[in-house]
Formats: structure tokens, sequence, C-alpha cells
């Protein structure tokens, strides 16, 4: 059988998508209602716009799957330019903009866009590029290793001093698991936890109190109304949900004990209506969304295409990962949306911009002739 | 080219495995909060979404026995603040600070406190709510709530008490009636969201507050009123460091008064007091309080004294029920006696008694005579009687802080403790103690127990409880009750009691004059003067007892110093009770006489005084309790004081200064 020149788009990640972004609006609705009509005297506000973002981010999905993933490649270091500008952009006063003593978007007129959500992307792509034509020289240290670490740390440092920790942080978690998928020596990475670790001995033994404020986290009662608060609120509504939940649009965490609760808190509310059933129904299905993408990552036609993929679902899992362990605190509280769930505009259009790539990768795959 | 490398390929995998990993883990993770520790969860966010608001329940009236207000509830606020609506924090606490008259400081964090709401000021009355209202300040809440008002402010104050911020009694009657006065707050339960607002589908429950009940005292507010008035200058003329007088009905052991000056203002019981204001912000708070609760302690029922001769009664009234006396019986009075080697002096030592009856004997407060009835008695009996009347034991009135006094064990005294305490010495009671057991002597014997509380009554004046009187025990017989009734009349009419002798009625009672002891060591200077008095003296209607202490002016004895406030006291109740003066036939003489006016012999030799006394056609008579004077002795004080008009022929006392 030849094989066919082009394949169909993978119709199973395409269905776990759309099902996530409908259980997203829903959630959303229900946990910005309330608030939402209290403070706008709109129930409907958050969900009138989530709707908006979904259908624009659809589009640029469905153009993104269109457009061959191939030519992303070309442009590679074309986007880490412009991502550059972007990023130091937020600095000029007048363009930057962001709320609670974090400067993290640009706005232009009505329209505002988070640089580092482009910056993640074009990170993504330049690696996925750049790995695919190192081939085996990416198993040398200085030429396959150092160069991605230094570009990684520029970005790291201009996230950070945004300031954007858990940005900051996926991008390196990112970083790595891209140069390991590229078959960089284990111990060419491994070799940058050395100077972590006499900082972590001196923590341990002289002065181990701040290891033990740092661990604080796992005791929010300490500090319930200040740094625990949040996931204090957060295990209460998780704890209250229970097996079957208290069923959809009855929780009662959203009525401000969760601040904002359309955003990073989101998880909490499904757990608290939908339960341990839905919250782990929920967990699977990201679970199963990774295996599509590292599926096609397998499958893809070549080694960028491989890459490429990989690092889009390693984005995307990493940032689920983070989002639910601190919703269940088991880390400390840090601001990450869970994609494809959580309220916002820019989260959601990359996020699916990154999946029309994948599906667009996915549509490249031959199927082999048996 | 075949795609990707197969290394590639097992590094992609261990990452998908990595992941696998990580969504176990974090679905082991919910499980644990969600399923296991679930209901501990659960039950902490009911908690969260539960406001359970108490509301207040009005706190019961306190009227007098006739139904006047001595407590009531007037009208005040709890002041609330939202800070998130403070815009200009820095000007609100400003105002607040000036208008409630709190630390700026404290205010500007109130304001600026990272809480919803945060209370500023409980207990804020109306007309400074007014001016707060005006202002038209952002983010203020006004609650309304109750504050506790004493219409008369200093009035009653250690029987009446006060209450705290909370409304609940702290001391005096609001604290032991405090069940009854508070009644049962009610209850507002319901879900609500972080900002307190009520959610949809709340499950609201209310319970209505039921009011506290009303409580009518024994207390008369008139006879508080003289009592108060006379206690308050016999403060000011003795220069005392207290005095207490106590009113009580005999028969039913009803306190119709209790004075205690000084005293405190119930409104503001927690002002600071005056001579410590200086020094105030640089004590402890322990210090604080317990200068405070030095303040609130009632000597008239927490104080111990040595009672001195008013004890004599006691002992009166044992010896004659034992039947080991009569009125008539004859004692010898040598100025002293010899009591296990020890020789125990009379006061008047100087110039005995000699012989007179018993009656005459307590007429004259003569010590050996006393001591020779207890000595009769044997320390046994004698006991069963003190202990019979009280001492040693709280009256158990109903209210806080009662002391027991202290009775030596029988078994630990010898014949002279014995004879010590047949006048008075070497035991210590509580006013209250005292006046329970004169009751009892003279309201044929009964020993009542001290009524503060009539009855409870609801608010449309429903008897819900009627505290009855309560008969303790029957100390002596109705007969020598009746005796020691004209007994102690003639110590007013015959004896050391004049002073309280009011034309028209029948006053009984006995004088009492004891060196105070601190440190089990007598101090020289310091003295518990007081009077116990009742009238009419054939049907006694009250009782009243005056307690002097540390009186600090010209005279400290009982005779000079106490009855005539006993009196001032007496005279007042009884026109008030209209109990109609009945004046003997030489009474009625007496008042159909010419007034003659007393001239003033203090300070004068004691042979001039007499002369002088006789040429007015005024009669004298000498009583001395603590030393012998000479002819040429001054006169230290004198009853009726001077420029009283009187009839001829009134006896007039004299105290003269001891021989040194």
């Amino acid at each position: 059988m030849p094989a066919r020149k082009k394949g169909n788009i993978d119709f199973t990640l395409l269905i776990t998508v759309f099902i996530l972004l409908a259980i997203g609006i829903t959630m959303v609705f229900s946990a910005s209602a309330a608030s939402s009509y209290l403070k706008h005297n709109d129930s409907y506000k958050y969900l009138k716009s989530q709707g908006l973002y979904a259908i624009i981010s659809i589009i640029a999905m469905l153009i993104m799957s269109r457009v061959n993933y191939r030519i992303l490649g070309r442009y590679a270091l074309f986007f880490v330019i412009v991502s550059f500008i972007l990023l130091i952009a937020i600095f000029i006063p007048g363009l930057g903009y962001g709320a609670k003593g974090a400067m993290r978007w640009i706005r232009v007129g009505p329209l505002t866009m988070q640089p580092s959500e482009f910056a993640k992307t074009a990170l993504i792509i330049f690696m996925a590029r750049s790995l695919a034509n190192k081939k085996d020289k990416v198993r040398q240290f200085v030429q396959g290793v150092v160069p991605y670490i230094i570009l990684m740390a520029i970005y790291f440092l201009l996230i950070i001093l945004q300031p954007n920790l858990s940005m900051a942080g996926s991008i390196l978690i990112i970083t790595f698991a891209m140069l390991f998928a590229a078959g960089a020596r284990v111990w060419h990475l491994l070799v940058w936890g050395i100077p972590v670790i006499p900082a972590l001995i001196y923590l341990v033994t002289k002065e181990s109190y701040r290891l033990n404020r740092w661990l604080s986290f796992r005791d929010p009662w300490a500090d319930p109304l200040n740094t625990g608060y949040q996931a204090i609120q957060s295990l209460l509504a998780l704890g209250s949900g229970g097996l079957f939940g208290l069923g959809l649009g009855n929780s009662r965490q959203k009525f401000f004990y969760i601040p904002e609760a359309q955003n990073d808190f989101i998880f909490s509310i499904i757990g608290e209506e939908l339960g341990f059933i839905g919250a782990s129904t929920v967990l699977f299905l990201f679970l199963f969304l990774i295996w599509r993408g590292i599926r096609i990552a397998l499958h893809a036609p070549d080694m960028f295409g491989c890459l490429l993929a990989t690092g889009i679902t390693c984005m995307i899992g990493i940032q689920v990962v983070i989002n639910i362990a601190v919703v269940t605190v088991s880390m400390p509280t840090t601001g990450v949306t869970l994609p494809l769930i959580s309220s916002g505009g820019t989260s959601l259009l990359f996020v699916m911009s990154n999946i029309g790539i994948l599906l667009n990768i996915s549509r490249n795959i031959k199927t082999e002739g048996s | 080219m075949a795609g990707v490398a197969k290394k590639i390929k097992r590094r992609v995998l261990f990452l998908l495995a990595s992941f696998t990993l990580l969504f176990f883990l974090l679905t082991v993770r919910l499980f644990q909060i969600q399923i296991v520790n679930g209901a501990e969860y659960q039950q902490k966010a009911i908690e969260q979404w539960t406001r359970d608001v108490p509301i207040p329940s009005k706190r019961g009236i306190i009227y007098d026995r006739n139904g006047k207000e001595l407590a009531t509830n007037a009208p005040a606020y709890e002041i609330y603040v939202r800070p998130v609506e403070v815009t200009d924090k820095e000007s609100v606490a400003q105002t607040l600070s000036e208008v409630l008259k709190m630390d700026k400081e404290t205010l500007m964090n109130k304001v600026s406190a990272n809480k919803d709401t945060v209370i500023i000021k409980k207990k804020v009355d109306s007309d400074t709510v007014k001016i707060l209202r005006e202002k038209n300040i952002k983010g203020l809440i006004f609650v309304d709530d109750s504050k506790r008002f004493y219409p008369q402010s200093n009035f009653a104050s250690y029987v009446l008490g006060f209450t705290n911020y909370d409304n609940q009694g702290q001391d005096g009657v609001e604290a032991t009636f405090e069940k009854y006065l508070n009644g049962f707050p009610g209850r507002d339960i319901k879900m609500t969201d972080a900002q307190g607002r009520e959610l949809p589908e709340s499950d609201r429950k209310y319970y209505e507050p039921q009011d506290g009940l009303n409580l009518i005292l024994t207390i008369d507010e008139v006879i508080q009123h003289f009592a108060e008035k006379a206690v308050e200058n016999a403060l000011v003329e003795n220069k005392a460091k207290r005095v207490t007088a106590i009113v009580m009905e005999p028969k039913t052991g009803d306190i119709l008064a209790m004075a205690i000056k000084p005293d405190y203002d119930n409104n503001n019981p927690r002002e600071v007091p005056e001579d410590l204001i200086d020094q105030w912000d640089s004590m402890s708070s322990t210090e604080q309080y317990n200068a405070l609760f030095k303040i609130w302690r009632n000597p008239a029922i927490s104080d111990t004294y040595e009672p001195g001769s008013t004890f004599k009664t006691i002992t009166a009234a044992a010896g004659l029920e034992e039947g080991v006396v009569k009125p008539d019986d004859k004692f010898y009075c040598s100025g002293s006696v010899v009591v296990a080697g020890r020789r125990l002096k009379c006061w008047r030592s100087y110039n005995p008694h000699g012989s007179e009856s018993f009656a005459e004997g307590v007429q004259n407060s003569c010590n050996p005579v006393f001591i020779e009835v207890a000595q009769r008695l044997g320390k046994e009996k004698f006991y069963k009687y003190i202990q019979a009347f009280g001492f040693g034991s709280p009256t158990n009135i109903k209210l806080l802080g009662e002391a027991s006094g202290i009775v030596r064990n029988v078994n630990s005294i010898g014949p002279v403790e014995l004879a010590n305490i047949s006048f008075g010495q070497g035991i210590t009671v509580t006013p209250i103690q005292l006046i329970t057991a004169v009751s009892a002597i003279v309201n044929d014997g009964y020993l009542m127990e001290p009524r503060i509380a009539k009855k409870l009554v609801d608010n449309e004046g429903n008897t819900v409880h009627e505290f009855q009187p309560r008969v303790v025990r029957q100390v002596i017989s109705k007969e020598t009750s009746a005796t020691m009734r004209q007994i102690l009349e003639s110590v007013v009419t015959e004896g050391s009691g004049g002073g309280a002798y009011i034309p028209g009625y029948k006053v009984g009672g006995k004088t009492g004059t004891a060196q105070k002891a601190e440190n089990g060591r007598y101090v020289p200077g310091k003295y518990v003067s007081s009077f116990v008095g009742f009238a009419p003296a054939n049907d006694p209607k009250v009782v009243v007892l005056v307690v002097i202490d540390e009186p600090g002016g010209a005279s400290y004895y009982g005779g000079v110093i106490a009855t005539p406030v006993v009196k001032s006291i007496i005279s007042d109740t009884l026109r008030y009770l209209d109990v109609k003066p009945q004046y003997t036939e030489e009474e009625a003489k007496k008042l159909a006489k010419e007034k003659v006016t007393v001239p003033e012999i203090r300070n004068m030799k004691l042979k001039d005084a007499i002369k002088l006394l006789e040429q007015n056609k005024l009669k004298y008579r000498l009583e001395e309790e603590q030393g012998e004077p000479e002819q040429d002795s001054l006169v230290l004080d004198q009853t009726p004081r001077a420029n009283a008009k009187v009839n001829e022929g009134t006896v007039v006392i004299i105290y003269a200064k001891p021989k040194e």
C-alpha cells in the first residue's frame, strides 16, 4: 500500500481538547457567576469572554493545523528575536502592563498579550529546529548543551525580572526536557545541578529554619490569613467535594473564599463541585492528551517534528502538573493557570495554537504500509 | 529517512512515563485530600461557611422593693469599620480618635487592617454615634447594642455591682443573679460568603432571644438614700478611711440598705482611682487589676474586724438563754479581774463600776461582768451560741466574696481567750454577720438568712420566682429576746448608747470601739468604731449597723461618732416607714419643758465642764472606754454636740482624755 501523501489529523487528540475546553468553559462560568454578578452586575461576563476566547483560539488552532510545521522551523530564529523584543518591551513604560506588582503583559490599545507565552513557543520551535540539525553533536557538552542553557538563561532572567517565577521555572524544565529528548548525555544535564548541591547542604545544616520556612507550605494553618490562605481554601474546597462532589454549580468556596476562582484555582472548584470522580477524570483527560502528544512525537516524520511535538506536549504537561500540585498543596503556591480550563485569553490562545501545531505534525505522519 | 531514531524514541517514552508517574502521584494526593481527609476538611469548610451570630437578649432591669429602677439598659452602639471602603485612612483615624477619644495609632491599624470588618469600639452612646453619623464617614458600620446604665451612678454600688463589655454581670447582684438577668441570647445561623453575605439556599435558622428576668431587690431606694447620705457625712466629719452602714429588717432578714463610702461609679467601674492617676500607666496590668479589685471589694461582707463591745450582745444573750445570769443578778466591778493569772482590766478601771446589776453591767459595757458570764457558760456552751448566731461561717447573702471571719477553734482557747471573746476581742466578724446576729437577738431569737433579692418578674410583671425569707434557726427563746430588747433599750436610755436616743421612739443598741489589729498586734491610733441599733425596741422594724473604719477626727468612740449616724438613719427610716412616735409621759413632759442649748465643753477641764453643764440645767455622764480621766483631764468630746437644742435635764455624755 502506497504511503498516503497527507494523513488525517489526530481526531482523538482533537476530541480530548474539545472535551477539556468544554469543561473549562462550564467551570469558568460556574466559578465566576456569583462574583461576576456582584462586580459587574452580569453573571455571564466571564462566560461570554471565555466563549469568545475559545472561538478565537479554535480558529487559531485550525489555522496552525493547516500551516506546515516545517515552515515554522524556518522562522525559528525570527521568533526568538521577536520574543526577546516583546519581553524587553514590557519594561518600556506605557507598553508594559501588569497587576499586583508583576509586569507580565504588553498592552496595545485594547489588546493585551503575555510575551512569555509567545517566548515559550518560540523557544520550543527554535530548540526543536536547532537540536534536529545538531544531530549527534548534541552529545558534546560545549556545542550541544551549553548554547541552549545560555539561551534559556536569558529567557529565564528576562521573565524572572517581571517577576514570574513559575513561568521562568517552566521554561527551565522544558529546556532540559527537550535536551534530554534530543539525546544529550544525562550527566551533561545533571551537571547543572551541581552548583545547587552545596547551597542545599548549607541550607539543611546551617540554616534549616529557612528550609523549614520554605517547607511551611505543607502546614498552611500556620498562617491561615496570609500565606496559607489560598492553600487552606483550596483544601477545604477539594475536601468538601468528597467522592461525588456538591454538584455542578453548587460550590460554596467560589463565593469569595477562593478569590478569582475562575483563574489558577479553578481545579479546586472542579473538585468541590464534581468530587474526586470529576477531578480525577480531568486529570486522566490531561494524561490522555499528553499520551496523544507523545504518540505524535514518536511517529513524527522527522526529528524536528518529534522534538517540536515533545516540547509542546511537555509544556502543557508541566503546566498541568504544577497547577494541580499547587491546588493540592503539594508545592508552594505559585501562579500557574490550568491549560484549556482556567479563564484567560493569551494562555488559551497559545495553548490552542500549540495544539494546532501538534495536529499539523500528526497530519504529516506517514502511515507506513505493512 | 525512517522518522526518528530508536534512542530518541526511548527518551520520549521516558518522558511519557515520567508524566504518568507524576499524574499517578497527583491522583493519590487528590484521593488523600478528597476521600481520606475529606470529612475533616468538609467540617472545617462548613464551619467557615456558617455564621452563627448571637442575638443579644435584653438584660433584666433591677428594681428596688418599690419598683424604682436601680439598673437599666440604655441604647448603645458597636462601631465597626470595613477597611476596604475607607479611602483616606489617615483622616478617618484622626476623626475617630478625636470623637471616640482613642489612640490614633490603634485606630490607624484598625482602618487599614487586611480584614473584612474590624471592631472599633463597643458600648458607644447615642450622642457620640450621632456625631459620627453626621460626619458621613464611608466604611463605618453602627450596630445596635445596649449598655447597662445605673441612673444614680454612685448608689448602692456594692449591692448592684456592674457588667462587663459583653453585658455579663461582674460583681454585686449583677453577678450573683447573672443567669436570671441575662436571659438567653438568640442565634442567627446562616451560610455566608467570605464577606458575610448570605448565600443562596443557606438554610437559615433564626432563634429569638429570650429576655432576661427583672430583679426586685429588698433594698428600699429611699432608705438607701438615707444611709448613703448619713455614711457620706460620717466619712467626711470623722476623716475616716471608710464608713459602712447596713439596714436590715429583722423579721425577714431583708437588706433595706447597704451603703459604703467611699464607693465607685457603677457606670464607670474601671475608672482609674484618683490617687493612682499619676502612676497608672507605669503599673502592670496585674497591679492595675488588683487596685480595681480593692475598690470593688464589698467591705460589708468581705472585710472582717474585731467587733469589740458590740459583741457583748451575743455574750449577754447566750448567758440569759442558758439561765446562767438574770437581769437583776448582782455583779461587782473592782476595775479588773484576774483570769488564769492575767489581770484583765475593765475599761473604767480608774473608777470601777462597783456594785451593779447585770442589766446595768450591759449599760456600762462593763468587761468583768461579761467575763463572768462567759466563765459561767463555759467555752463549749458559749461557742455553741457563737456558732449558732452564725459567726465563723458565711451568712449566704447573695453577693460575691463573703468572708467567714475568724473564730478560733474551741479546743485551742484557754480562759484568757474565752474572757477576751466575751467582750469582742480575739474574734473577727463581718458587718453582715454582726447585724444578722443582732437581728436574731431582737427578732424572737430567729436567725434569718440575709435576703437581698425579693423576686424575679417577667416583662409583663408576672412573678416568676419569689425568694422567700429563710429562717436559719432559732438561737434564743422569745422571752430571752424580749429581755435583750429591754436591756439594749436601756443602753440607749441610760448607758453608753445615749447618742442614738430619739424622742418618741424606743431605740435599743450597743456601741463598740475596738483597736485595729494588724499582723497580730494592736495598732495604736487605729480604731474601728461601731454601733448597732434597732427600733422600735418593743417591736423592731429596722436594725442598723454603722462601722466607721479608722476615724481620723477628734474622736474615735463608737458612742460619739457611730451613734449619731445610726440615729440619723433610724429616725429618717422610721418616719419614712410611717412609724408614729410614741412619747412616754416623761418625754411628753420633757417636750413641754423649755429647750436649752448645749454648751461647748470640749477642750475644757473635766471639772469645769461639769460645772458648766450644771449651770445649763443639763445632766452629764462620764463615758470612757480606753482609760481613766482625772478631774483635770481635758474633755475630748461630747454628745450631743455644742449648740444642739435639747430639753432641760438631758444627759450630756462626756468623753475625757485618759490619764497618761
